[in-house]
């Protein structure tokens, strides 16, 4: 097999100051190869990715030395557009990456550039859509589309190109399971069937390493090594919750699917037995209440008569893309008119009001980030309500930020500013905290800081509401889970009634155990004690 | 329509506004934009901007008059009507400006240009997409601000707008570059994807507006009266063609409204 990718001593930093984010790396990636890059956030994850095709050094300056091949082309005497050919690139952030405003257009971009006759490109451009489901979406504008949608339509008009070299960042973070299941689904039968090399960055790694052959570490100090999957996330720690499962029981080889898990299990315990650890869950009051609330997008109803009692406790909401999980926080947080219907304080009947008895955490966190500092940014909101800064330290230390209050927020990784911002809008110490798809982009490290400051939060009275894809965040945090289908509430109960039984949403730990199971502190103490 | 139909649309709108100030056509001329914008926008950041342009065009209209009316050189009444009238059709034009942004699309335009200007074309492209993407930006970012108390729209707090605003435009604007490269920009020959096509609609509403224009030119070359107010000022005269010419130019509102 010849390398697609070669990487000959190549180091690099954004400035002659700037920390090395690759130092002396030296490895191939084979031809027709699913590759896996992981590491923590900020060890160069999306650097590595952007060395494939030039877009660094060519798009970021900085201080490089040696040299990438790609199918036999320097990046150095190449830009990106003239590997386009060869290689095909889907960024982090699809809705800054549009060109063209219709998908198909969208679509057939890349395919315009790269001169590839009308009639093949037409071809390309179906075969494509069929390949992402995205032709009910093909005449839309792609500003009008779900996040989930974008990126899948970000995907597709890199895949049009006709680049046998496909690099992805983060492709399925805002994807539910089974549409991130498709979409590597798909780039895995490309792979197997066609000899395609995928690479892809992921920071969920229980959605890929099914799918991945080998991968690539991204360890601190700028050391990236290329083994098989089990080896560098055994070198790496962390991994998915089987891994992490098997690491905590001393397990080797260690599983990084539930398949292996599944089978591991069942030696240790013989027949899975019925012991079930019931962790305890907190209960409190409701807060707010919504009564039959309908609401529309231009003449699409993408509520339909929800009825739902918030209360002082975690409360997720699931369900796949577009199934109004979003609109359903809108709604609440007064950013978006019900068409009818009506949402209560319990404490007053009025409806809640914005920034007070309500705030809403925006996904991206550019969108509120602005003073100098990282104390500056949440005194600010202290400020605007008027609380006393007395508060400041509180937040910072429940945000993990106090040894960082007197830098940049833009000197942050991108899981620590998700979470300043959060923190951010969290206090303005509003009833009820709404937030969506809070863990896009956040490493396990990150996660687990915002799993406890929303525990507290809610411990202390407040009803926090969150909309994500993140089965296995539903699993460790929310008290209590409702399920959307197509703007309705097809379900809702504790944590373990909802997700347990189903073949989309269960976590881990409850594949592995046949639903007995939710969270890896249960697994560890029922597999334990046995 | 075709994205050059537009184009000649916007230039026939705005060419006719700059050869008169009577109102008895600015009048017409602004209605019929409006009416085009609400029948045939296309769902977007353009669609939404179109209200802040209208906004600017009024804004434009009242301070070009008031500065007028009390400036201490003032002449009298005359010159506060003329400096109205030349207000209004500063609001027209901006008023067609923004109807063109809502109904088309500047990247479709793009498209069109021969395939040595497409650099230039592309600047163009990007600039003209600036406004909308900007005023998207402003209302996503005063959305979120309020949600912790901050109320941009103060002096005190422009920075809170302001520096999320610029700071995300300018990473969208390298994201934007990068992904263009990566997606072969410029690499060589480029060929088009299903092409728009000039179907009957278009090459009407075209000529309609080609039309008017050559009336509005032919009455300006004859020195018609009534195309400019004058002094002393007076109702001016209405000549009912060239009226008509105005009223014309709601002609692709009728023929290609959005589909929804």
């Amino acid at each position: 097999m010849t390398d697609a990718i070669v990487f000959s001593e190549v180091s690099f930093a954004y400035g002659p100051d700037a920390p090395e984010v690759l130092r002396r790396t030296s490895l191939s990636i084979p031809e027709g190869a699913f590759v896996l890059v992981t590491g923590a956030t900020g060890a160069g994850k999306s650097t590595f990715l952007r060395c494939i095709n030039g877009l660094v050094p060519h798009f970021s300056g900085g201080v490089w030395s040696g040299e990438v091949a790609v199918a036999g082309s320097s990046t150095i005497e190449h830009a990106p557009r003239g590997l386009a050919a060869q290689v095909a690139y889907v960024s982090q952030d699809p809705d800054a990456s549009f060109v063209l405003d219709r998908v198909e257009d969208e679509l057939a971009y890349a395919m315009e550039n790269l001169a590839v006759p009308p009639h093949a490109m037409r071809r390309r451009v179906e075969e494509t859509l069929d390949l992402l489901a995205l032709a009910p979406l093909r005449d839309r504008s792609v500003r009008s589309l779900s996040g989930g949608e974008r990126q899948r339509v970000a995907i597709a008009s890199a895949l049009t190109a006709g680049a046998r070299i496909l690099v992805l960042d983060e492709p399925t973070s805002q994807l539910d399971p089974q549409g991130a299941e498709d979409v590597l689904a798909a780039l895995k039968r490309l792979v197997d069937d066609l000899a395609f090399t995928v690479i892809v960055a992921e920071h969920r790694l229980e959605r890929v390493t099914a799918f991945a052959d080998l991968a690539v570490g991204a360890f601190s100090s700028g050391r990236f090594e290329i083994g098989d999957v089990a080896g560098i996330v055994e070198q790496l720690g962390g991994g998915p919750p089987v891994t992490r499962l098997g690491r905590r029981l001393g397990w080797t080889p260690l599983p990084l699917t539930v398949r292996e898990a599944r089978a591991r299990v069942g030696r240790v315990n013989g027949v899975t037995g019925s012991r079930e650890v019931e962790i305890a869950r907190h209960f409190g009051s409701p807060v707010v209440a919504m009564t039959g609330v309908s609401a529309r997008y231009a003449r699409d109803e993408v509520l339909h008569d929800v009825t739902l009692t918030i209360d002082e406790r975690v409360t997720a909401l699931i369900g796949r893309n577009g199934a109004g999980k979003t609109t359903l926080l809108r709604c609440l947080a007064g950013l978006h008119d019900p068409a009818s219907g009506r949402i209560a304080m319990a404490s007053s009947g009025a409806s809640p009001r914005t920034g007070t008895d309500v705030a809403f955490s925006p996904q991206d966190p550019g969108d509120i980030l602005y003073a100098e500092t990282v104390a500056a940014e949440v005194a600010a909101t202290l400020d605007a309500r008027g609380a006393s800064t007395e508060e400041l330290d509180k937040w910072l230390d429940a945000a993990g930020l106090e040894s960082k209050r007197d830098i940049h927020p833009r000197d942050l990784s991108a899981g620590e500013r998700s979470l300043l911002a959060i923190v951010a809008i969290a206090a303005t110490a509003a009833r009820i905290l709404a937030l969506d798809e809070p863990t896009r982009g956040l490493d396990p490290e990150s996660k687990d800081r915002l799993c406890e400051l929303l525990d507290t939060m809610a411990r202390e009275g407040h009803a926090i509401v969150v909309a994500t894809h993140d089965v296995e965040l539903v699993a460790e945090m929310a008290d209590h889970v409702v399920m959307l289908a197509a703007g309705e509430v097809v379900a809702q109960g504790p944590p373990r009634a909802i997700l347990s039984g189903s073949p989309v949403f269960s976590p881990q730990m409850a594949r592995i155990s046949d639903g007995r199971w939710l969270t890896l502190d249960e697994a560890t103490t029922a597999l334990g004690s046995s | 329509m075709h994205p050059a139909a537009w184009l000649v649309w916007a230039v026939a709108a705005g060419g006719i506004a700059m050869l008169t100030t009577n109102p008895f056509y600015l009048l017409p001329l602004a209605s019929m934009a409006a009416f085009v914008h609400a029948a045939c926008r296309v769902p977007g950041p353009g669609a939404r901007s179109f209200r802040i342009f209208a906004l600017f065009g009024v804004f434009a209209l009242i301070t070009r008059t008031a500065l007028v009316a009390v400036t201490p050189y003032a002449i009298g009444f005359d010159s506060v009507v003329l400096a109205a009238a030349e207000g209004l059709r500063l609001a027209v034009l901006l008023i067609v400006f923004g109807t063109f942004n809502s109904v088309s699309d500047p990247f479709k335009l793009l498209k069109l240009a021969p395939r040595r200007w497409h650099e230039p074309a592309l600047v163009v492209a990007l600039a003209l997409s600036i406004a909308p993407r900007t005023i998207d930006a402003v209302e996503k970012v005063r959305g979120a601000q309020k949600m912790r108390g901050i109320e941009v729209l103060r002096w005190r707090s422009l920075p809170a707008l302001a520096v999320p605003v610029l700071s995300t435009g300018m990473e969208n604007a390298l994201t934007l570059a990068a992904s263009m490269d990566a997606r072969g920009h410029g690499s060589g020959p480029r060929t088009r994807y299903r092409p728009d096509v000039w179907d009957r609609k278009s090459i009407a509403a075209t000529l309609v507006c080609v039309v008017a224009v050559a009336l509005f030119t032919a009455a300006l070359v004859r020195g018609e009266a009534g195309l400019l107010v004058s002094i002393p000022a007076e109702w001016p005269p209405v000549d009912p063609l060239l009226l008509l010419a105005c009223v014309a130019l709601a002609l692709p509102g009728l023929l290609s409204p959005t589909r929804t």
